[in-house]
């Protein structure tokens, strides 16, 4: 217990000192942890209305989450997608875009990704997820580029255009789930299992786990490169910021809509390859139907970042696993995974208005020191 | 609300308003007697608009306190203001285009008054109104479709109809022709002899001095000093502005050589509301060469700057740089063509705000070979060049990842003009390069200008400050109304001359170049 409190006015003094040098990368880093903190401080107090203890939840959904190798997987497994979608999300929001049809896009590239896995039997293993890739990319980044053109050429509001679009696209899928790629047997709305040759395959066997993880890291370290090492990067990034200096740069900010929304369709294109040729093995009406919006919370919580995304997703994926487990041996209901997130995302976007608010007092504050003029 | 003598209408004590990183108002005590019109005189920036925005109740100021006649107000709304008989005229105005003038009165309703109102009986009072104050309007046109002036007439009328006893305008002439300026002096003066009480704000000397009985002075957010307009001259209250006596930097000026670097024809360009903002504009300037264009702000100034740099639609005539034709030219082609351009607005336009000195070093610079190849931008030589810049141009910065916006304005535009100094190989456009600065800022920035145009730019300078324009410029033209109403050379001109032609009194049927 000593030792303990000892830790604790030793973090406390750590982290007084950090906020005197006003270090704002510390901000960064220190605002999310305190957000999910905060989460699961709120979301306890839901449990105590169930007449449940959260620390034995919370130390049961730890333990099951990291109960085996199995478990572990498990969380890189459910995060893959997770990460995508929070890409796609942040992606474009960097250029101050809103795409909230992430879902759509989703299932825009796990309906390619099906449909080139079941016309590919027999090819080469490497060529049929190679084409799979190609596909799920191209179609969710085709239809999100849809949503950029309508915003360049019609001013369109991209937030609601990318928001019905994932309801067209559900249409579309549920039409083709029903009617020509519905499964051999007839006998539910799901297509039939893809080949084993366009299966990706097991990164730890005997588990979940499958190469699309990495790819899902990889996507993340493209996005940053984009963003922050190249001259388009510096461009959404510029018109994300302002769009009349854009303008004033000689940036073609239209352009700039339409493929910042294709990349970020790729992205959570992408999540549909990885789902359909890793996870799943079939297209399943219905599922996943909460990719998108997750995405969303992920990307904020991450800050927009794909390093800080890639975390916030196994943080989710920790969550889903550890939640899944408990639900199933407890009588607490499947809901609270949503609203642990509910509870993170909320104390994520009361810390920007925090920082924002300390900010400007602390901006204050160095004025009147400098000015030497009382308040 | 009674007026004894004696009591005064406003006064302001400890006014403090501090925002991220500038302090707009230090400490400013003010004083506003019933039946008189005090100017509030002060650079861009000095912190009057700030001041009078908290006396209308926009901003809560940190610290300080208010007294209407007499008594501590407190006013935390634009309606409390009105309560306390405070009008407000904005420079922008806050009206309803697509509304009728009685719509907009009625807009905000009427202080201490309950229940429907009649389009009618406000129209009537209108009308009252108008013709006791000479502020006749037809309460029924729309309000989009009226002449600026007018429509100034309509923000009036809506602060009349409220009862505003005081009224604050903030620069109220920057918009108006003199004869709609002659209008409002007079509309001044007799609301003042009914006994009411007048703010101006203004940073133009000659209007301050003819309007107001009062004058104080603000600068850097402080109160510099009061004057009465009998103890007032303009050479005073210029050195109370800018802390100094206004001297006239000296430049040598080149020999004008042959070779004409850039050349407007007959430019033909739409203003924001499709009005013509630039009438069929013709202009060159050749290597070495300072182009000053004075005049009124408002006379299509930004547009030509605009048009030249491709960020506007040019509807005719032809602009060439360098023997090249790059009318109607995607911005992009002209940045790289050697166009530099500073804008009026460095925070909105000249700068990202939230991206660091180092990102916005390379806001136009970004494909240049020098920083990049096949879209891959090198940062050590983005870090090279920042670092270069700043030395070079004496920016004040903590660092090169410091944002811009964290710099003090007189930085920011040193580095807007660092930039484009650079980029600007051939012209270099100068739009209001001094607005805001402090004097040591301004002397910088004017001195860069001198050492483009002794390296060879063209340079096109237009300010409406006309000590500025007089000192850098080689040869001047007068804007007025999109037109350039005559080019003068340096030697011939005079500030009485230049004067005359930014009021347009040379009569549009003259105009026309050379």
């Amino acid at each position: 217990m000593q030792a303990l409190n000892n830790l604790t006015t030793q973090i406390a003094g750590m982290v007084l000192d950090r906020m005197k040098q006003r270090d704002q990368s510390f901000w960064l880093v220190f605002s999310p942890i305190l957000s999910v903190i905060l989460g699961l401080l709120g979301s306890g107090l839901m449990m105590l209305l169930l007449g449940q203890n959260p620390i034995t939840v919370y130390y049961n959904l730890f333990r099951y989450a990291f109960r085996d190798i199995y478990n572990i997987a498990d969380i890189f497994a459910k995060s893959t997608p997770l990460i995508l979608t929070g890409l796609a999300f942040g992606f474009a929001f960097r250029a101050s875009l809103f795409n909230i049809g992430a879902q759509g896009q989703f299932y825009v590239g796990a309906l390619a990704a099906v449909v080139c896995a079941l016309h590919l039997e027999g090819a080469p293993p490497i060529l049929a997820l190679l084409a799979c890739f190609l596909a799920s990319a191209t179609a969710g980044g085709l239809w999100a580029a849809f949503i950029g053109y309508t915003k360049a050429r019609f001013n369109a509001n991209e937030f609601l255009v990318s928001m019905m679009s994932t309801y067209i696209a559900i249409a579309i899928m549920n039409f083709l789930i029903r009617g020509p790629l519905k499964e051999a047997k007839g006998e539910y709305p799901q297509t039939d299992v893809i080949p084993a040759n366009t299966w990706l395959p097991p990164l730890i066997p005997h588990t979940r786990l499958h190469w699309g993880f990495l790819l899902a890291v990889a996507v993340a370290l493209i996005a940053y490169f984009i963003l922050w090492k190249t001259t388009l990067g510096y461009k959404i990034r510029v018109v994300g910021h302002n769009q009349v200096a854009a303008r004033y740069a000689g940036i073609n900010t239209k352009r700039i809509f339409v493929i910042v929304f294709s990349i970020s369709g790729a992205f959570a294109g992408l999540a549909g390859f990885t789902e359909i040729n890793g996870m799943q093995h079939m297209l399943i009406e219905g599922f996943n139907p909460q990719i998108g919006a997750e995405g969303i919370g992920i990307a904020i919580l991450g800050n927009a970042h794909p390093i800080g995304i890639l975390l916030a997703a196994l943080l989710f994926g920790a969550l889903k696993v550890g939640g899944n487990l408990i639900t199933q041996t407890s009588e607490i209901p499947a809901s609270i995974i949503g609203i642990i997130e509910g509870f993170v995302m909320l104390a994520v976007i009361l810390s920007y208005y925090l920082q924002n608010k300390i900010r400007t007092w602390r901006s204050k504050k160095a004025l009147k020191s400098r000015e030497g003029v009382t308040l | 609300m009674n007026t004894q003598s004696g009591v005064k209408a406003v006064e302001l004590r400890g006014i403090t308003k501090y925002f991220p990183g500038v302090i707009a108002n230090n400490n400013v005590d003010l004083d506003l007697n019933w039946g008189e019109v005090l100017a509030l005189l002060g650079e861009n920036g000095a912190g009057k608009t700030t001041l009078m925005n908290i006396l209308y109740g926009l901003y809560a100021p940190d610290a300080g306190e208010i007294y209407i006649n007499g008594a501590l107000a407190s006013i935390r709304s634009p309606q409390d203001a009105m309560r306390y008989g405070i009008g407000m005229i904005h420079q922008h105005f806050t009206l309803v285009p697509v509304h009728s003038v009685v719509e907009n009165v009625m807009l905000g309703g009427k202080a201490q008054r309950r229940g429907p109102m009649r389009v009618e009986d406000v129209a009537r009072e209108i009308e009252e109104l108008g013709n006791r104050y000479g502020l006749e309007v037809d309460p029924f046109a729309i309000v989009g479709q009226l002449p600026v002036g007018v429509q100034q007439r309509v923000e009036i009328l809506k602060a009349l109809y409220r009862g505003a006893r005081v009224l604050i305008m903030d620069e109220p002439t920057a918009v108006l022709t003199p004869q709609e300026t002659r209008k409002l002096f007079r509309f001044i003066r007799e609301f003042k002899e009914k006994g009411n009480a007048v703010i101006f704000i203004s940073h133009k000397l000659a209007e301050v001095m003819e309007i107001a009985d009062r004058i104080t002075v603000l600068r850097d957010g402080k109160v510099v000093g009061t004057l009465s307009r009998t103890q007032a001259s303009e050479r005073r209250l210029a050195y109370m502005m800018v802390g100094r006596e206004l001297k006239t930097p000296t430049r040598t000026r080149q020999k004008r050589s042959g070779r004409k670097i850039l050349e407007v024809k007959d430019l033909v360009v739409k203003g924001d509301r499709g009005n013509l903002a630039v009438d069929h504009l013709s202009l060159e300037i050749c290597q070495g060469e300072i182009f000053g264009i004075a005049g009124v702000s408002g006379n299509g100034q930004e547009e030509l700057a605009e048009a030249i740099c491709g960020l506007r639609q040019i509807e005719g005539g032809k602009v060439i740089l360098d023997g090249q034709e790059i009318t109607n030219a995607n911005p992009l082609t002209i940045i790289k063509a050697g166009v530099g351009y500073i804008p009026s607005d460095r925070r909105r336009e000249g700068l990202v705000l939230d991206m660091s000195v180092e990102e916005n070093v390379i806001l136009r610079r970004y494909f240049n070979p020098e920083i990049s190849n096949h879209g891959i931008i090198h940062r050590r030589a983005v870090h090279t060049q920042a670092t270069k810049l700043v030395q070079e141009f004496k920016i004040k910065t903590p660092s090169l990842a410091t944002k811009t916006k964290a710099l003090s304005g007189g930085n920011q535009q040193k580095l807007v003009v660092a930039r484009e100094y650079i980029t600007g190989s051939k012209v270099l456009i100068a739009v209001q390069p001094t607005r805001g600065l402090d004097v040591g800022a301004a002397e910088y920035v004017q001195t860069m200008l001198s050492r483009a145009s002794a390296e060879g730019k063209a340079i096109l300078l237009i300010s409406t400050e006309l000590a500025e324009i007089l000192a850098l410029s080689d040869r001047i033209g007068v804007i007025y109304r999109g037109k350039l109403l005559e080019i003068i050379d340096r030697a011939k001109a005079t500030v009485e001359k230049i004067g005359l032609l930014m009021a347009g009194i040379r009569g549009e049927r003259n105009a026309g170049v050379e």
